[in-house]
């Protein structure tokens, strides 16, 4: 399972850094998905290696159990995350309609002119 | 004193801040509770920061758990006084925001935002748990993008996009970094933490964890290769709250720094302290060249916080009691005079209209009272005596030359001129240009008000800079404290009494 996972986690992260330095709105907000879920399965890697561990529900009898805490850790960050990236969605839709673009670079732009406002 | 007294600081402000919610519609009496607040949270802070410096620090297991298995707060002297910090940077730029805008106008949202950003503050100050901290960093840092964003117009909006950005990355990497001290340590116990890595000092594991850390707080504190979200970020908020993040939000990355290097992690690591300097001068010179470059108030003041931010870091660095103790001296004297600064540019663009130093001018025939104030605030931040900057550079240059760090030294003198020149260059464009080109306002009387609380400020900062003695003998004793690993460890696990 160790090696499995850790080049799960090796591919997420990857992929999530190749994602986050593309110019396009849509693909850094899935590089930013991407990467908050790959540190998720980090966390969760950090309990060791579950062969022949049951589950971490206390009942009496059974075997060693899985450790519960990087769990709890996991969901707090799921939380956290998930609010986070609520508000990167709303705040690249909100660039999207004031500036008129989609694309990191050319938001940047140094000579971009202050669009001309449309009188409604 | 009762150690549950250390729940304070983190649930006064969230409580104002749901209260302040309930209010809706922005109204007088928001103001006046979120102003008492404030003055309470000043006064619990002065309390506790007193404790630390006579007594052990104070612990408290919360939900009744002892340390290791649960949560703990912990506040020792370092924590007391960078609480006492917060509070009076968070009551000196709500009075600036009362005195800027009438009620009417104000958002409704931004006096519980700037108090659920304070709790988050507040918390990263007083916890002894490394998830806890990530915790108190994410409630910090959700509000401070929705402070951001809350009033940025149309187009200063695309500058929130970066600072997002980075801060997400830093705080994925964090998540990665508390896994990291799971697996490691087998705990997120600052003090646990502390007892095992010191076995594990020198080993190739304990460095990369110690690298990651570097990362991750050295963006937060906007260090050398990291810090190109922050000089673009600050101007585009509101005066007040530009105090405010100036204040607070990057030194909240030099206290964490001062306390997992200085405390959780062993002491003996010279590369990576070596490392940490250099970036220090790094970010010194660079930060100070931008500053020189730039011809708006606050885009040259966001570019100073990034060279101050460089010393303080060079004293971490130089890694001695006396080092760490200049460093602590320098957050002081930092946070007090930055934040006045930022409160002077905001007068003096409500006085101009702008901020732009080619339209702004003939401040100091009209208004004398606020070129004093900036005057103090300037020739303290590039470091002349007897003002408070002074004493913080002087214990850092000592300190280099006591260890024949050359360069390092140089590079801090050279920052400190620049400061000055670039102060000069503000000081000539606002205060002294024959005229300004639209006129200067001095009808519109909020400038009144808001001089009164910069200059309040600044008579803070000229006691720190006149009482130093005092200043430096409580740095000294939280440099101490907080080099003081195995009684720190013995207090967090002897059962939070």
């Amino acid at each position: 399972m160790m090696w499995e996972t850790a080049i799960l986690i090796g591919l997420l992260f990857g992929a999530a850094c190749y994602l986050i330095l593309q110019a396009s709105f849509v693909r850094i907000l899935f590089g930013f998905i991407l990467l908050s879920n790959a540190a998720n399965i980090f966390l969760l890697a950090m309990s060791g290696s579950p062969d022949g561990k049951a589950s971490p529900i206390v009942q009496e009898g059974r075997g060693p159990m899985v450790d519960p805490l990087p769990q709890a850790l996991i969901l707090t960050a799921i939380v956290i995350g998930f609010g986070v990236i609520a508000y990167l969605v709303i705040l690249l839709y909100r660039t999207f309609l004031d500036q008129r673009t989609a694309n990191a670079c050319e938001l940047f732009e140094t000579d971009r002119k202050r669009p001309e406002r449309e009188l409604s | 004193m009762n150690a549950s007294m250390i729940v304070l600081p983190v649930a006064l402000p969230v409580l104002t801040a749901l209260i302040a919610l309930l209010g809706g519609r922005p109204k007088t009496w928001r103001r006046w509770l979120v102003g008492i607040s404030a003055t309470i949270q000043l006064g619990v802070a002065l309390a506790l920061a007193t404790c630390a410096y006579q007594m052990p620090p104070q612990v408290l297991g919360l939900g009744g758990w002892a340390a290791p298995y649960g949560i703990v707060l912990v506040v020792d002297l370092l924590a007391g006084i960078m609480l006492v910090l917060s509070s009076i940077t968070a009551l000196g730029a709500l009075l600036f925001g009362f005195a800027e805008l009438p009620v009417k106008v104000e958002n409704p949202l931004r006096l519980p935002l700037v108090q659920f950003l304070i709790a988050g503050i507040n918390l990263a100050f007083c916890t002894g748990d490394l998830f806890n901290l990530f915790v108190a960093f994410e409630v910090m840092l959700i509000a401070s993008y929705a402070l951001l964003t809350l009033e940025a117009d149309d187009w200063d909006i695309k500058q929130a996009f970066p600072y997002l950005a980075m801060n997400l990355v830093g705080s994925t990497l964090f998540l990665v970094a508390a896994g990291l001290a799971y697996g490691m340590f087998g705990s997120l116990n600052f003090a646990q933490i502390a007892e095992r890595s010191t076995e594990m000092a020198g080993t190739p594991q304990l460095t990369v964890f110690a690298l990651l850390l570097l990362f991750v707080f050295g963006m937060k504190a906007g260090l050398f290769p990291l810090f190109y979200w922050l000089p673009n970020s600050y101007p585009i908020l509101p005066n007040p709250l530009a105090a405010l993040y100036a204040g607070m939000l990057t030194k909240v990355g030099v206290y964490v720094l001062l306390r997992i290097f200085g405390q959780v992690l062993p002491p003996d690591m010279p590369l990576l302290h070596t490392l940490m300097a250099w970036m220090a001068a790094a970010t010194m010179i660079f930060g100070v060249l931008g500053a020189v470059s730039r011809n708006f108030i606050r885009s040259i003041l966001s570019f100073h916080i990034l060279s101050q931010i460089g010393y303080m870091v060079l004293a971490i660095g130089l890694f001695t009691p006396y080092a760490i103790a200049a460093a602590i001296f320098y957050v002081m004297h930092h946070i007090i005079v930055k934040s006045t600064l930022f409160m002077v540019g905001g007068t003096v663009s409500a006085l101009n209209h702008t901020d732009d130093l080619g339209k702004t001018g003939r401040l100091w025939l009209l208004t004398p009272v606020l070129g004093v104030v900036f005057l103090f605030q300037a020739l303290s931040l590039a470091g002349l005596p007897p003002l408070s900057g002074f004493w913080g550079k002087y214990m850092i240059i000592v300190e280099g030359i006591r260890q024949s760090e050359w360069v390092l030294v140089a590079c801090a003198l050279l920052a400190g001129v620049l400061t000055l020149f670039s102060m000069l260059k503000i000081w000539n464009g606002a205060f002294w240009a024959p005229k300004a080109q639209d006129g200067v306002y001095l009808e519109d009387s909020r400038w009144k008000p808001m001089t009164a609380v910069a200059a309040g400020m600044t008579a803070l900062s000229i006691v720190i800079g006149l009482g130093a003695e005092f200043f430096m003998r409580v740095s000294f004793e939280a440099a101490r404290q907080l080099m003081d690993r195995t009684a720190y460890i013995q207090y967090l696990l002897g059962g939070g009494s």
